[in-house]
């Protein structure tokens, strides 16, 4: 287990860098100068001979007049010792810009997280028992269309239905404008807020976890220890959220473990639609302002946690079933 | 033999019978197990199987629609409209009241509505009408005259005064006090964003918009006019000595105006790309842009034309024998008049006219209305749609041959050579599955996007998609291939000493390739999601071309959201209905495959 954990942890590295170098690359390749966005525009008028000179300390100061290779070294030294670099576009450093938006990530994704699986794992299970019952079917069906239509889509149709022909939900943003609530008034508020996004991102993940559900049950329902299990005589309770519940928790607990990962990931798309202040919106806003620092800041951070959440995948799996081997 | 018996099925049929697996007559139980073959099982399965075979249809009405649809009706993408923007949908532009239709005194075309007067001088309106045009003046009063505009009317009543309604800002509803002092109105034209008025002594008054277009009344002109027309960038004087005189200072096509006509001209009409005028000899002259072949008159009406009318790309006239015809854009046949005699009037404008004939009898043609309504630049809704999804399509489908391609190729090396180099292409995999997907094809988007054209930008987004969703499927063809290799079957062609190629071709790929397969459709909806999440971001196929998905981009405001829900409802509805369908299909094809499934 420990060799298999070093093995894999080497194989993340060499990954990780390899990617790093892509990334890097690609970044270099987008047109803009980010040295130009780092000196005020209104010297250029005033002043033009102290913009040069302006100019070309941004530019020494970024390192932009050396080799690709070496840029590359010196932004991975750095990143790898902390400093993510400076946003060109808010003017403060990149870790300080992500503070409050990876918050506001997290509060969404987790608390979606936790209804998703409330809701999933019992329907799931229900529906993986009466299989082929018209509960069963209904299910089926609603889970397909859950999770084949679009989440932009359903946005919008959440909107219409819970902002503006029934007014429950503010229609975008994370807080009251203009209101300057304090303590358990602004926590409120935060969640009224967050009630229109938490809806639709719930609704647009809950098919595919309850399917994932479903049939994990529906296999361990197969199982020869449930026919013992029933020989026995126990009662179909026990059977069911005893013996066969238990052993269809292991993929589930996988896929939570890999779930738990994403929660720091924003969804680009809900939060562009909702003005959520997250990590997606941001995302975007980087790449639509070119703030290269920060996107690329953003998207190694996207690497490492896709790496770290295959990784933890494995491990969940060994430990939630001893039978799994890993090498 | 009788005739009956030696008929025989084709060898089509029969082909097509064993492929779905349509049997003649029951056989029994032992029978059909040993007649069919695993491929056959797999229709059975999947044809039985009532949700899939709904998704299917569904997904071959939706192809075939969007395919013919958009070859039926190609979409100009760089057309636009500012007079047709967001028109609700529905046919009921030319609907024209029934109490009206048989004694009209005269018919006004505005751009997605009609005013029209019956010969007892009531007032009625029609098509789509704007809240502020629902409210009509005084319905009691007697009218003698209406003119419709872009978003606004003007009528004339019968003791002179002249009144507006509908769009009210913009200085449309300050009517100069010399109009409502005259008394001797005798022309009124509502156009865009202006309203003209011209009086019996030859005065010419305007009031509206003064952005829209700059009027100047030379002072020679001014109190010798006898009719004003307008397009939406300039209007014309008809003076009451035969000259046409632009009103406005501008060196466009249309201050060309021949020479030759001038002291002649009986009628002038504008459309917004040409002017045209009748001389005294029914001869009709154009000038301007030579757009959609305004300039060929029809032979036939030359020299018998009394009286002419401009819509938004057309002109119609009317003969002296009283018939009318039509030319230039026919997008809404517009230009199609039918053959109609005894006409005594003809009102045409934007996309449509009306001919009224001595009874008080009305006939229209033109355009009608949007099935599905149009966007905030006047586009036809439907015809996008029509075209986007085919867009949608295409991208989605190239993609995932692309992607299905080097998932095959890389998972069966992979899996079947193993060794070092199922290490090296494992990390690879690896590699590609940890790029995170959507900031990536943002990034590259942004970077080429800007230098290509639009093919080329279309062209690339299909490769990233392409190139970028292939590791699921080349691990989960590894996987298969790794079992199939230590199958007897596969040691008894080794043994039998067959080429590695013909080995993994021949033998190992078809027992793998139902799961190509079902990863290839379930793959195909999660492109057509991913393109149309990147148009709808804005870093897909970007306007003008459309897709279902940047279709929705300009409809994430809440205004669109709660009044123009034609905007979003369409393309949303078609986009879902495509991506359920193919899952569907995908979904049931797993069941129809998977051998366990016939068990539980």
């Amino acid at each position: 287990m420990a060799k298999y954990l070093l093995k894999r942890i080497l194989y993340m590295v060499f990954v990780f860098f390899i990617v790093s170098i892509v990334m890097f690359a690609i970044t270099k390749a987008v047109p803009g100068d980010p040295a130009r966005n780092m000196v005020s525009e209104q010297l250029a008028a005033t002043d033009p001979e102290r913009y040069q000179i302006a100019y070309q300390n941004a530019r020494e100061a970024l390192g932009l007049d050396d080799p690709i290779p070496i840029q590359y070294v010196k932004w991975m030294g750095q990143t790898l010792t902390g400093n993510f670099g400076y946003s060109n576009q808010y003017k403060k450093p990149v870790v300080e810009v992500v503070g409050t938006p990876m918050l506001n990530t997290v509060a969404l994704n987790l608390a979606s997280l936790v209804l998703v699986f409330a809701i999933a794992i019992p329907l799931g299970i229900v529906s993986a028992v009466k299989q082929k019952s018209v509960f069963d079917q209904a299910v089926q069906v609603g889970s397909i269309i859950g999770y084949s239509l679009p989440t932009f889509v359903i946005s919008l149709v959440f909107i219409f239905l819970f902002a503006i022909k029934i007014p429950i939900f503010p229609i975008s943003g994370t807080s009251t404008p203009g209101a300057d609530y304090t303590g358990l008034r602004a926590f409120g508020d935060y969640m009224y807020h967050m009630g229109l996004p938490l809806l639709v991102s719930t609704f647009c993940s809950i098919g595919g976890i309850l399917r994932y559900v479903r049939a994990a049950m529906i296999d361990a329902l197969r199982e020869d220890y449930i026919r013992t299990a029933r020989a026995k005589g126990l009662r179909e309770k026990v059977v069911i959220y005893s013996h066969a519940f238990r052993n269809a928790l292991i993929p589930i607990v996988t896929i939570v473990t890999s779930w738990f990962v994403s929660i720091f990931g924003g969804s680009v798309v809900i939060e562009s639609i909702f003005l959520w202040n997250g990590l997606g919106n941001t995302m975007l806003t980087a790449l639509r302002n070119l703030d290269s620092p920060l996107y690329l800041a953003m998207m190694m951070f996207y690497v490492v946690i896709t790496l770290i959440g295959n990784l933890l995948m494995d491990i969940a799996y060994c430990i939630a079933d001893p039978r799994v081997k890993l090498q | 033999m009788s005739k009956k018996e030696k008929k025989r099925p084709s060898s089509f049929s029969l082909m097509f019978r064993r492929l779905f697996g349509i049997q003649e007559k029951e056989r029994d139980i032992l029978k059909e197990e040993q007649m069919q073959s695993p491929f056959r099982t797999i229709v059975r399965n999947f044809v039985s199987n009532k949700v899939s075979m709904f998704g299917t249809i569904v997904f071959v009405l939706i192809f075939l629609t969007v395919f013919i649809g958009s070859a039926i009706y190609p979409l100009d993408v760089n057309f636009q409209d500012t007079t047709q923007q967001n028109v609700s949908p529905g046919f009921n532009m030319m609907s024209v009241p029934k109490e009206l239709k048989s004694n009209a005194q005269q018919i006004s075309v505005g751009a997605t509505f009609g005013v029209g007067i019956d010969q007892n001088g009531k007032l009625y309106q029609w098509g789509k009408l704007s809240d502020k045009l629902k409210k009509m003046p005084d319905t009691n009063a007697k009218y003698t005259q209406v003119s419709a505009g872009f978003n606004h009317a003007l009528a004339l009543t019968e003791d002179g005064n002249v009144v507006t309604w509908g769009y009210d800002r913009l200085g449309l509803n300050n009517i100069p006090f010399e109009v409502k002092d005259a008394t001797d109105v005798k022309q009124i034209l509502a156009g865009y964003q202006m309203s003209f008025v011209v009086t019996e002594g030859g005065e010419l008054y305007y009031w509206g918009n003064p952005n829209a277009m700059s009027i100047t009344i030379p002072d020679e002109v001014q109190g010798n006019i006898e009719k004003v027309v307008a397009n939406l960038s300039t209007a014309f004087a008809l003076t009451k000595d035969g000259q046409v005189v632009m009103l406005s200072n501008s060196t466009t096509p249309f201050a060309n105006i021949p020479e030759e006509i001038q002291g002649q001209v009986m009628d002038v009409a504008a459309n917004d790309r040409a002017a045209a005028a009748v001389t005294a000899d029914g001869q009709v002259h154009v000038w301007g842009t030579n757009d959609y072949n305004l300039f060929e008159v029809p032979e036939a009406v030359q020299g018998s034309v009394s009286a002419i009318a401009g819509g938004r790309f057309h002109f119609s006239v009317l003969t002296n024998e009283g018939t009318v015809y039509s030319w230039g854009n026919d997008m809404y046949n517009q230009s199609s008049a039918p053959e109609l005699t005894g006409i005594t009037q003809l009102d045409s404008g934007y996309f449509q006219n009306y001919a009224i004939d001595a009874g008080g009898n009305v006939t229209g043609w033109g355009l009608k209305g949007y099935l599905f309504g149009t966007d905030q630049y006047g586009r036809d809704v439907a015809l996008r749609m029509l075209a986007g999804g085919r867009m949608t399509m295409t991208i989605g489908a190239i993609a995932v041959i692309i992607s299905t391609i080097i998932g095959v190729i890389i998972g069966g090396i992979s899996g079947y050579y193993g060794g070092w180099i199922d290490n090296i292409l494992m990390r690879l995999t690896e590699i590609v599955m940890s790029i995170p997907f959507l900031p990536l094809a943002i990034v590259l988007s942004s970077i080429v996007g800007n230098k290509l054209s639009e093919v080329g930008r279309i062209s690339m987004i299909m490769v990233i998609l392409g190139f970028l969703s292939w590791p699921g499927l080349a691990r989960l063809i590894r996987a298969q291939v790794l079992s199939a290799r230590e199958q007897e079957y596969v040691t008894a062609a080794k043994a039998m000493g067959i080429r590695e190629f013909t080995l993994i071709f021949r033998h190992i790929l078809p027992n793998v390739i139902t799961v190509v397969i079902v990863n290839t459709t379930l793959s195909f909806a999660t492109c057509l999601l991913t393109e149309s999440s990147l148009s709808f971001i804005g870093f897909g196929v970007v306007e003008p071309s459309p897709t279902w998905g940047n279709m929705l981009n300009s409809a994430q405001s809440s205004d669109v959201i709660a009044n123009m829900w034609w905007r979003w409802v369409f393309p949303s509805i078609a986009l879902s209905l495509a991506v359920v369908s193919i899952n569907l299909i995908g979904d049931g094809m797993r069941d129809a495959i998977d051998p366990k499934s016939n068990e539980r």
